[in-house]
Parts: structure tokens; C-alpha cells; sequence
């Protein structure tokens, strides 16, 4: 496992904030060490579904799927990584990244997208915020355009997170088509 | 008022224009960026803004654990007296945010955090509704 590339200070993003860590791209896949052991995460090259990376304030992440459909996120990449970055996977995995732009214009309405596990709610066709469907505890429907969805409490992961996030709800008018029949299961 | 925003109705309000323009990343809590009349809360180790204008409620309330919740609840159609109208007609089929709630490990922060998006949501209320005052 000499080949591919090293990035440090490459943190593995969650539910309860972000680890820090380092992160190998090589030939056979992508691997995640946190810093002084312990956790790690490996995609097999085979398992990779697609690639997305997003500029965030002061940095970028990296979205690697699964065919499994999870999503592991890394963030602490410089913008000269991301050159490297593309064609690595480009060159070893035969994959182009794609591009996800990050909504910052504050607005609270959009559109929500399903992929997999991931719920993404988009803004003028920007992610606002993403998150794992995998976190979630139960969902309610509550009165007839409502959803709410109720995050795991867990102690555990939350260690630099000040701050956890517990309930998102989202209101669907009746003029939305999209989720017609479906509402409580967005 | 900043330049800005002076060319812009209360519906168009919007925090920042490029990801660049957001205050660089400290600890993963929420946070109250006064200039650019924004919350700021931790989703998955990314900092989401919400312009102020779109909060409607913010409160928060403690358990017997010392644990401290924070409860945003945003403009959605259909509730009486809202200001976004204009919006909800503009945006027929979108899925608005109406909710956001946050555990949190410090109460202090969470009292000054409800203090603050409660003021900045008044002055900047109070600001656009003179300004659609003057305009008519």
C-alpha cells in the first residue's frame, strides 16, 4: 500500500461533528485513520458508487458512496488537493468527481433529494445540508404537511460537537407534488 | 443598512453570496454572524446559515441532566400573519425548513445564542417593515 496519495488533517465528518484524521487514496481504495488510532473507515475501490466534492468555508469536502448507499464524508482538504485529488481518482478509479455546490444564501425553502441513506436538502439547486438517514431514530407526521425527524441520541460520537442537532421538520404545501402519497417517509 | 442590501426587498434578504464570505469555522456550535444577519448551526460538520429573517421563534429549555435545548422554528406558509407570502407564492412545490432542534453541553452559550437571533430578528423586522412602509 505504498501508492496513492496521503492527506493529513483530513477529518471523517458524522453526526457529531468531525474527527480528525488522515486520509490514504491508493489504487485498491480509499482509507480513513483517526489521529492515534482507533477508528478507521475503508472503501474497497469496487465499492465506490460516485464522488462529490464541495467547497465549504475555509476548505472542501469529499463525498465518497457506497453501493451499499452510505456516504462517508471527509473535510480539511486544501483547494490545491483537489486538483490532485480528481485525477487520482480519475486516473486509478475511472470515476470524475462531480461538483456539489454549497448553499449559503440562508433561505429555508427548496427541494429535498433521497439517494441511498443520504437525505440532501437542497436550495436553488445548491445542498444546504446533508444527512444520514442511517442517524435517524423515528419520523412523525404531524397534522398533514409536516415531517419531523428524530435524531439517535448518542453520547458517544459527539465529542467536539458542542452543540448536537436532535429534530429537523420540513414542511410540505400541499401544492408539492413530489411526495404525493409518500409524506411520511420523505 | 449596507450597500448590500439596499437594492433588495424584505423578500429577497440573503445571508452571504459566496461560501467564501462565511465566518472561518470555529467550534461546532451554532453562532450569530451580526454583520451578515445570520444563524449559523453545526449540520454534519458543516456551518448552515439561515438569514435571520427567516427564524420565526427561537426558544430553548433545560432538563433535569443539565442538558440545554435550542429550538429554531422558521417561516413556513399557511401560518397566519407571516411575512414571506410574497415567497410562499413565488415558490409553489418547494419543501420549506420549519424546524431545527439542538441539544447542547452549555447552557450559557444557548441563553446568549436565544438572546441574540431574538434581537438581531427584531431590529432587522423592524427594519425591512419601515422600509416597505416608506416604499408604499
Amino acid at each position: 500500500m505504498s501508492d496513492g496519495h496521503l492527506f493529513n488533517n483530513i477529518s471523517l465528518v458524522g453526526r457529531g461533528g468531525t474527527n480528525p484524521g488522515q486520509l490514504r487514496v491508493y489504487s485498491g481504495g480509499v482509507l480513513w485513520k483517526k489521529q492515534g488510532g482507533g477508528k478507521s473507515v475503508e472503501v474497497d475501490k469496487s465499492d465506490v458508487l460516485g464522488l462529490a466534492w464541495t467547497k465549504v468555508p475555509r476548505g472542501n469536502q469529499l463525498g465518497v458512496r457506497t453501493k451499499d448507499g452510505l456516504l462517508y464524508k471527509f473535510t480539511g482538504f486544501r483547494d490545491q488537493d483537489i486538483a490532485s485529488l480528481i485525477t487520482v481518482f480519475q486516473t486509478t478509479y475511472g470515476i470524475q468527481p462531480v461538483e456539489k455546490q454549497l448553499s449559503v444564501s440562508g433561505k429555508n425553502w427548496g427541494e429535498v433529494d433521497l439517494d441511498g441513506n443520504t437525505l440532501t436538502f437542497l436550495v436553488a439547486s445548491k445542498q444546504a445540508f446533508e444527512v444520514s438517514l442511517a442517524d435517524v431514530a423515528q419520523t412523525q407526521l404531524q397534522g398533514k404537511n409536516d415531517v419531523m425527524l428524530e435524531f439517535h441520541v448518542d453520547d458517544t460520537t459527539g465529542a467536539n460537537e458542542k452543540d448536537s442537532l436532535m429534530e429537523i421538520s420540513f414542511h410540505i404545501p400541499n401544492s408539492n407534488t413530489q411526495f404525493v402519497g409518500d409524506e411520511n417517509r420523505p | 443598512g449596507t450597500n448590500r442590501n439596499s437594492l433588495k426587498t424584505s423578500s429577497e434578504l440573503i445571508a452571504y453570496k459566496s461560501v467564501n464570505d462565511l465566518p472561518p469555522p470555529r467550534e461546532m456550535m451554532i453562532q450569530v454572524d451580526q454583520k451578515n444577519e445570520a444563524v449559523l448551526v453545526p449540520i454534519y460538520g458543516v456551518m448552515v446559515p439561515f438569514h435571520v429573517s427567516m427564524v420565526k421563534t427561537v426558544s430553548s429549555q433545560q432538563d433535569t441532566n443539565r442538558n440545554c435545548y435550542v429550538r429554531i422554528i422558521f417561516n413556513v406558509p399557511g401560518t397566519p400573519f407571516n411575512p414571506h407570502d410574497a415567497n410562499t407564492i413565488k415558490n409553489q412545490g418547494a419543501i420549506f425548513l420549519k424546524e431545527l432542534s439542538f441539544r447542547s453541553k452549555d447552557p450559557r452559550h444557548i441563553s446568549e445564542v436565544v438572546q441574540q437571533i431574538k434581537a438581531l430578528r427584531k431590529s432587522v423586522v423592524a427594519r425591512e417593515s419601515e422600509r416597505a412602509e416608506r416604499a408604499t
